[in-house]
């Protein structure tokens, strides 16, 4: 028999191998692919029990966090939330609290942290954005703020969205106002007006914003849409009479102010408001409704005022010494005295264009006062009002 | 190497493929159709791949579960809170390192360390055997530790846990021996790709530190592996990385300066972190046997009362913190701090030889460091833009490659963990600065110090790709006088040899053949030639069927080792021009270089 060479040894062990394998191997696969699947639900069940206890951990301590936060424990509060990630890292209730919770420890740096993350997650989200907002604007990042606060305002929010954006508006208007930004509070009072429901404390509110803005024209229409529902509610009436009074509509403001003090008899500010009003109403010549007579007497006493105005005002700048003595003031004295001698009720009624002038001369004396010794009596106030008003119109 | 049609033995990179060649029939295709499906799938490197799978799912498995284990440790030793109680932190680690004592030294004596040199020592020592027990030592020891509050962390132990199974597997399957010393770096490729969540890492590390070499079959193995591990871990656990990753922003290249300083300090840190491990672990070891019992419960109680003074984070692997540290939640000095003691923290769970790993201290101390100096930088120039996350982020690299001495998996595993690009430049720059300072602070890599303070010799990767190649050009000689032309007859050739005769040269000459080729004659053949009457014959002609192999000057020495043995002298020519001849080389100048280079002789003349 002729001995096989190595190439046939080769091929001959090369065959039996693989039919061990394919004798063997199949069977290790389906036997492995067994082991797999046992192991895989064992790890299935014992996964589901951990998972349990990881969320029952979490919650628990959830749960201790969100009492304490509630209760202004923040330092505990801090803990258990911390406590409740250890079960469930990402859950975003956790974390927010946890922010929540920080800012209230002020621990700013922290939770700008968390608020961040949790931005980059969710960068809708309402509360996230306020919070950034606030911190941005404690960190006097203008710029953040705003960006933030305009998020919070467009952003969705749980529960009653409307309020809640108006709430966040409301705040960064407080905010602008803080930093003095009164033309952008402006603006976005605009635009919370224009979409305010019929809630008269809320238009009341807004008024006072207006106010605060210098928007008397806005801030005097909200006092009135607010006093449509509560036409007796005090804020509301003072408010108004304020906006009036700045306005320089007296009489309108006199009426509202009259009502607020009826209403509310302790609002000292709209009583000496309503007192200047009055005053005003009694000082001012160029109304209408008004007789000569009666015009030439008021122009006499204002004459007589300023003058009176102008001598203490001499005397106290000559006390003081001669730099705090007005440039101007002599020769206002001078105009005042050579005038004085036509300022009667014959001269008044004789060349009625006498009342411009000397109405003219009152004004500037007040004002020149005014500017070098400060405040005056109530008819000076008043004058210097009217002054004003005239000056506007 | 360009091989003609001469004798040239096969490559034994080719074997499978002759054999292969050899094993199938010649018979029609489809009238064997099944049969030869079955050969395709039933090989042993395929089956291996396919074996590599159910690795990466056993290993895959076997980590989601020590994960809870770890996690329930933690439970009932230290408690459910993120504030524990301080007798708990005490007591935790103590009692728990008693335990682990007792189970090391009676139960599972090869539980001990790390596991990356244990699997190592499997490829190259114990032909990929580690027993199951391992597995399962390691599994309860490292949990009880790391749940107790030691300073180690999980990945080292699974990536043992991993290749321990894969050991077990391959056994079981009979696999054949060079399989065998691959399957334990599969399954640690796996164990380590789940426990980090980050497969490219763990492949890398596994390629780059175990087995230190790159083939389509090993790579295709680890990869399937680590793959497959990594979707039955996201399965149960959910894909979301180890930390929440921050923005990572760089706007100014100049800001690499910032990171290189973060590259120094950090190759600074990991030279204190690797020298006080290798001192104090050989100082352990020299302590009487009974110590043993004791050094793990007394750093634990050193690390309980670390946590009590104020530094409860150094517990437990600490990944929570590394998460905190990254999002500004700790000052800069803190940072310092924390790094500093998670240091000390390590060096005791470590040299104690409690069980458990050593990656999640190195990313917690680096992602510390990382974030205190960048927090330290914006204090001085605060227009800098890195987040602290970014610089924690490099950190951790900075730290990987310093201390564990990988840099390409340091690079890769900062990019994976923080899947954003452009983190590329600070961490390159700041990883080469950590580690040329650790290496050239401390040449010898960490866990290279630990083998051989083991008793063993492992190869060292790092040594390995320090190491230069001798390459042909370092051992050919010129060529003059070893060139014959092919119109030459034989007899003009003999008498060409006797004028330019060199004693230098084996007594033979390069015939260089038309259009393309080599040949080699020698003088006794010319002289026969002559004596037959066959002087007029040209040497084309007479050896145009004797094709020579040829070598190019950049080959590896040891490829020219392979033929001269055959071919007393052989053309080394370019590789734009293979008719080109750059020099000639012979059995002796290889061995001539080759003792030169024994002798202590530099690499290039």
């Amino acid at each position: 028999m002729p001995e096989p060479d190595g190439d046939t040894q080769a091929a001959v062990g090369d065959e039996r191998t693989f039919r061990r394998y394919l004798r063997h191997e199949p069977v290790v696969l389906a036997l492995l692919s067994a082991l797999a699947v046992i192991f895989f639900v064992a790890v299935t069940a014992l996964s589901h029990l951990y998972q349990a206890q990881q969320e029952f951990l979490g919650n628990r301590w959830f749960m201790r966090g969100t009492t304490d936060l509630k209760q202004l424990h923040f330092d505990a509060a801090v803990t258990e939330f911390r406590s409740a990630l250890l079960y469930s890292r990402d859950s975003y209730a956790y974390q927010l609290n946890l922010a929540e919770a920080l800012i209230g420890l002020k621990r700013t740096g922290e939770a700008y942290a968390y608020f961040i993350n949790l931005w980059d997650r969710e960068p809708e989200n309402g509360l996230v954005n306020l919070e950034l907002a606030r911190i941005a604007a404690q960190k006097s990042e203008t710029e953040q703020a705003l960006r933030y606060y305009h998020n919070a305002i467009y952003a969705t929010w749980p529960g009653d969205q409307q309020v809640q954006r108006r709430e966040t508006r409301l705040e960064l208007i407080g905010y602008l106002l803080n930093i003095s930004a009164r033309a952008h509070a402006q603006a976005e009072l605009i635009a919370l007006a224009a979409n305010l429901e019929d809630d008269p404390s809320q238009q009341a509110r807004v008024g006072d914003l207006f106010v605060q803005t210098q928007d008397y024209e806005h801030a005097l229409a909200e006092y009135r849409l607010s006093l449509k529902a509560q036409p007796h509610d005090p804020a509301a009436l003072a408010g108004a009479g304020l906006a009036a009074f700045q306005l320089g509509r007296y009489n309108l403001a006199e009426r509202y102010l009259q009502a607020a003090v009826s209403a509310n008899p302790n609002d000292a500010l709209s009583a000496a408001r309503l007192k200047t009003a009055a005053r005003i109403m009694q000082m001012d010549p160029f109304q209408r409704q008004i007789s000569v007579a009666q015009r030439d007497r008021i122009v006499r006493e204002a004459f007589a005022a300023a003058g009176q105005r102008l001598e203490s005002c001499s005397a106290a700048g000559a006390a003081k010494g001669p730099a705090t003595t007005p440039v101007a003031q002599p020769a206002l004295s001078e105009d005042w005295a050579k005038m004085k001698p036509q300022i009667t009720e014959p001269g008044l009624r004789r060349d009625p264009d006498l009342v411009n002038t000397a109405m003219e001369l009152v004004f500037s004396i007040e004002r020149q006062t005014s500017n070098a010794c400060g405040a005056a009596s109530e008819t000076d106030a008043a004058l210097l009002l009217i002054a004003k008003l005239h000056e506007s119109n | 190497m360009k091989a003609t049609n001469v004798d040239i033995p096969p490559d034994p990179s080719n074997a499978t493929l002759l054999e292969e060649r050899q094993s199938i029939p010649a018979r029609p295709f489809l009238g064997r159709a099944p049969e030869n499906f079955m050969r395709l799938v039933f090989r042993e490197d395929r089956f291996f791949l396919v074996l590599s799978v159910f690795i990466g799912i056993f290993a895959g498995l076997s980590v989601v579960c020590f994960r809870f284990a770890i996690a329930w440790c933690r439970i009932y030793l230290l408690g459910t809170g993120a504030t524990l109680a301080p007798l708990r932190m005490v007591l935790a680690p103590s009692l728990a390192g008693l335990l682990i004592a007792v189970l090391v030294i009676h139960v599972f004596p090869l539980a001990r360390g790390s596991g990356v040199n244990q699997t190592k020592a499997a490829l190259y020592i114990y032909n990929g055997y580690i027993p199951l027990r391992t597995a399962v030592g390691k599994f309860i020891t490292a949990a009880l530790a790391i749940g107790s509050g030691h300073s180690l962390g999980p990945e080292d132990p699974s990536l043992q846990i991993g290749a321990s199974l894969a050991s077990a597997l391959g056994r079981r399957m009979r696999l054949s021996r060079d399989r065998m010393r691959l399957i334990a770096p599969v399954g640690a490729a796996a164990g380590l790709a789940a426990a980090f969540n980050a497969p490219i890492s763990a492949v890398l590390f596994v390629i780059e530190e175990v087995i230190g070499r790159w083939t389509a079959g090993i790579l295709g193995s680890v990869v399937l592996a680590a793959v497959s591990s990594v979707v039955v871990m996201r399965w149960f656990l959910g894909s979301e990385s180890m930390f929440r990753i921050p923005a990572v922003q760089l706007e100014r290249p100049s800001e690499l300066i910032a990171y290189s300083v973060l590259g120094v300090i950090g190759g600074l840190a990991s030279v204190a972190f690797s020298s006080g491990i290798a001192t104090l672990r050989s100082r352990c070891r020299a302590l009487p046997a009974w110590t043993q019992y004791f050094q793990p419960a007394v750093a634990g109680l050193l690390i309980g009362i670390i946590a009590v003074l104020g530094a409860p984070q150094v517990m437990g692997a600490g990944y929570l913190y590394i998460d905190e540290a990254m999002h500004g939640q700790f000052t800069w000095q803190m940072l310092a701090v924390l790094a500093g003691l998670k240091i000390i923290a390590t060096l005791l769970s470590f040299t104690s030889g409690t069980p458990g790993g050593m990656f999640a201290p190195t990313l917690f101390i680096g992602a510390m460091l990382g974030a205190s100096v960048g927090g330290a930088e914006h204090v001085l120039f605060p227009h800098l833009s890195g987040s602290p996350g970014t610089y924690a982020l490099v950190g951790m690299g900075v730290l990987f490659a310093g201390f564990l001495r990988a840099p390409m998996t340091s690079v890769f595993m900062v990019l994976e963990v923080s899947g954003n690009y452009s983190i590329i430049l600070p961490v390159l720059i700041a990883n080469t600065f950590a580690y040329l300072i650790s290496r050239s602070l401390q040449p010898t890599a960490i866990f290279d110090v630990l083998t051989r303070q083991d008793g063993l010799e492992l190869p060292s990767m790092e040594e390995q790709r320090e190491e230069g190649t001798l390459r042909v050009e370092d051992a050919m000689r010129p060529a003059s006088g070893a060139l014959l032309d092919a119109v030459l007859n034989a007899r003009d050739s003999l008498d060409q040899v006797f004028q330019r005769w060199d004693a230098a040269l084996p007594d033979v000459r390069l015939v260089r053949l038309d259009p393309t080729g080599w040949s080699s004659v020698t003088r006794q053949a010319l002289e026969i030639m002559v004596k037959e009457g066959k002087g007029d014959l040209t040497l084309g002609s007479a050896l145009s069927g004797r094709q020579l192999p040829f070598l190019h000057p950049d080959n590896p020495l040891e490829t020219a080792l392979r033929y001269v043995d055959r071919w007393p002298l052989l053309p080394v020519v370019s590789r734009a021009d293979f008719r080109k001849l750059e020099g000639v080389i012979s059995q002796q100048d290889v061995l001539k270089r080759y003792q030169l280079y024994g002798e202590g002789g530099d690499m290039r003349e």
